[in-house]
């Protein structure tokens, strides 16, 4: 049996054309899907039991066991860390802050190593962004800086630029100019109309040089600005000036390097800028599924998008003190359960090391590198196969996921929702 | 000889990302993308092994010639491997410096360690049931 449209749970692209082949509840085959969405409903290695660390070992546990063991570890910390939330729908993100409020620890998403800096941006600066369906229906000029996405995301050329039809363009594969900015001359650079080529660290510089060609002050530019000709510059801002409707999608390439929030800042300056003389708008290319439904999550539950700690029983909100990873550097966290990420492949050595030292509880489908650092690990459905909720694309779109299997094993929110019940009665709440 | 190393995504790195026990896995997040002209001044062919050290540690990768990359960067598929060397502060902002982190690479024909050997050096316990 073939199932059509069905969303897929892997990047923050969220295409929605997937054909899924089922038989018998299994699933035998993906059409459309790009290859980690093949990969993603493919893999069959998942764990069918909540697993418990031995000495030198692993033992099943039944889910009573391990919830009951979360449970008692998030009672009995003093500051523990909620981790993740990024593979999980927004309903268990829901129950996910309920959990952190009431045991007043900090909650944080993979936002804080992915696009936390441009959050800072926007709070700064705001955001005038767009629906992807307004890309790729108007663009006529498509700025990639600082990402690849024909290896993060691999449909999104085809789905809203570079081969994408558009509802006001007539040929919209030779109308469109594509021009990526990257350190690195990529798969993605090589099918850009115009690729520019910084060196590391000098997207600050440079985008502050296209404002300023912008603004007609072109002669104060010199000759090279971090590797890039004045000419070039020049060429891109004539095309964006012309332009009817410009796009820039940023990646981690502004957001991890030098400068890093300030990098977005001045992004969304330039993009304001450009509005001045046509429509622009700026994207961020939001990798791990869900990290945009976690921001909206903890944003109207809390006030804060990520890195919220409740230890002061209100919400209190300091990236660079109450996020993920500082925590962990510091060793302040005293237990941590971590939910639909992997810190143990994606954090510095020196955190990883953190939850070797505490009590650490794993809810993923799969064996991770966290896995190796966790007490516990409890197996749960995979949201978009066996298990349906809310997830928002990297343009703020919210989507409802169905599954197209039945599950076999709890859902995140049947598995969080348990632990709240529980944590709620043993506070006699 | 001094590099910038830069992490990021690559396409086979995020097929294994949830089948990080395979072998694939940890090849290509053990893999270092260099320029073929560094690797000449280095002194070695590509398939040759690196120990590479950040002010943090230092761990083996096997060489791939890569003519994306300008010369003096070198490129490492974000995982465990190029996590193991990259310090964690975060300048007040809650995000480490994954994509410039100065390094130095030296020739080594120390054998590379697989993920799993990583996480036992930190405390973990390696699960290889599948």
């Amino acid at each position: 049996m073939k199932k059509c449209d069905v969303i897929c749970p892997f990047c923050g692209c969220l295409c929605d054309d997937l054909e899924i082949t089922v038989e018998d509840n299994r699933i035998l085959g993906v059409d459309n899907g790009c290859t980690l969405a093949n990969a993603k409903f493919m893999g069959k290695e998942r764990l069918t039991s909540p697993i418990r660390r031995t000495d030198g070992g692993w033992e099943d546990i039944n889910y009573d066991e391990a919830i009951r063991y979360t449970v008692d570890m998030l009672l009995d910390a003093d500051r523990p860390l909620l981790y993740g939330w990024s593979g999980t729908h927004g309903e268990a993100q829901c129950i996910g802050v309920h959990m952190c409020e009431l045991v007043g620890g900090i909650i944080d998403s993979t936002t804080s190593v992915c696009h936390g800096p441009s959050i800072l941006a926007i709070q700064e600066v705001g955001h005038p962004g767009c629906t992807l369906g307004q890309v790729k229906n108007r663009a006529d000029v498509v700025i990639y800086w600082g990402c690849n996405p024909l290896e993060a995301h691999p449909r999104h050329m085809s789905r809203y630029t570079t081969y994408a039809d558009g509802y006001f363009l007539d040929n919209a594969f030779r109308d469109r100019t594509v021009v990526v900015v990257d350190v690195r001359e990529t798969e993605t650079a090589r099918v850009a109309d115009e690729f520019v080529r910084i060196k590391q660290g000098g997207d600050y510089a440079v985008l502050s040089a296209l404002r300023a060609i912008v603004r007609g002050k072109g002669d104060m530019i010199p000759p090279s600005v971090a590797g890039v000709p004045r000419s070039q510059l020049e060429r891109i801002v004539r095309m964006c000036k012309d332009a009817k409707f410009g796009a820039v999608f940023f990646g981690l390439g502004l957001t991890m390097t030098k400068g890093k929030y300030k990098n977005i800042r001045n992004a969304i300056e330039l993009v304001d800028e450009l509005s001045r003389h046509t429509k622009f708008t700026i994207t961020p290319m939001r990798g791990h599924w869900n990290v945009y439904g976690s921001n909206e999550v903890f944003t109207w539950m809390t006030g804060y998008p990520y890195a919220i700690d409740f230890c002061r029983g209100i919400a209190f909100y300091n990236p660079g003190e109450t996020s993920a990873i500082d925590i962990l550097a510091r060793k302040e966290c005293d237990a941590c359960m971590i939910i639909g990420s992997d810190p143990g492949a994606h954090f510095p050595r020196k955190c990883v090391e953190h939850l070797a030292d505490i009590p650490t509880v794993v809810i993923d489908p799969v064996p991770t590198m966290t896995t190796a650092m966790a007490n516990v690990q409890i197996p749960v459905a995979v949201s978009g196969i066996d298990a349906e909720g809310t997830a928002y694309r990297m343009d703020g779109v919210p989507f409802r996921v169905k599954k197209v299997i039945e599950p076999t094993l709890p859902s995140d929110t049947e598995v969080l929702g348990d632990m709240f019940a529980r944590m709620k009665e043993a506070k006699g709440l | 000889m001094k590099f910038i190393l830069n992490t990021g995504r690559s396409i086979t790195q995020g097929r294994h990302v949830e089948h990080k026990f395979h072998r694939g896995y940890s090849e290509e997040t053990s893999t270092c993308f260099i320029h073929p002209l560094d690797l000449l001044d280095l002194d070695m062919e590509e398939g040759e092994h690196v120990e590479v050290t950040s002010e943090c540690g230092s761990v083996v990768l096997r060489t791939v010639n890569c003519e994306d990359l300008r010369r003096g960067m070198i490129f490492v598929p974000m995982g465990p491997f190029a996590n193991h060397i990259i310090p964690s502060h975060t300048h007040s902002t809650g995000m480490p410096d994954f994509k410039s982190i100065p390094v130095e690479l030296e020739y080594t024909d120390a054998e590379r360690s697989t993920q799993w050997d990583l996480m036992e050096k930190i405390g973990g316990q390696r699960y290889e049931k599948m």
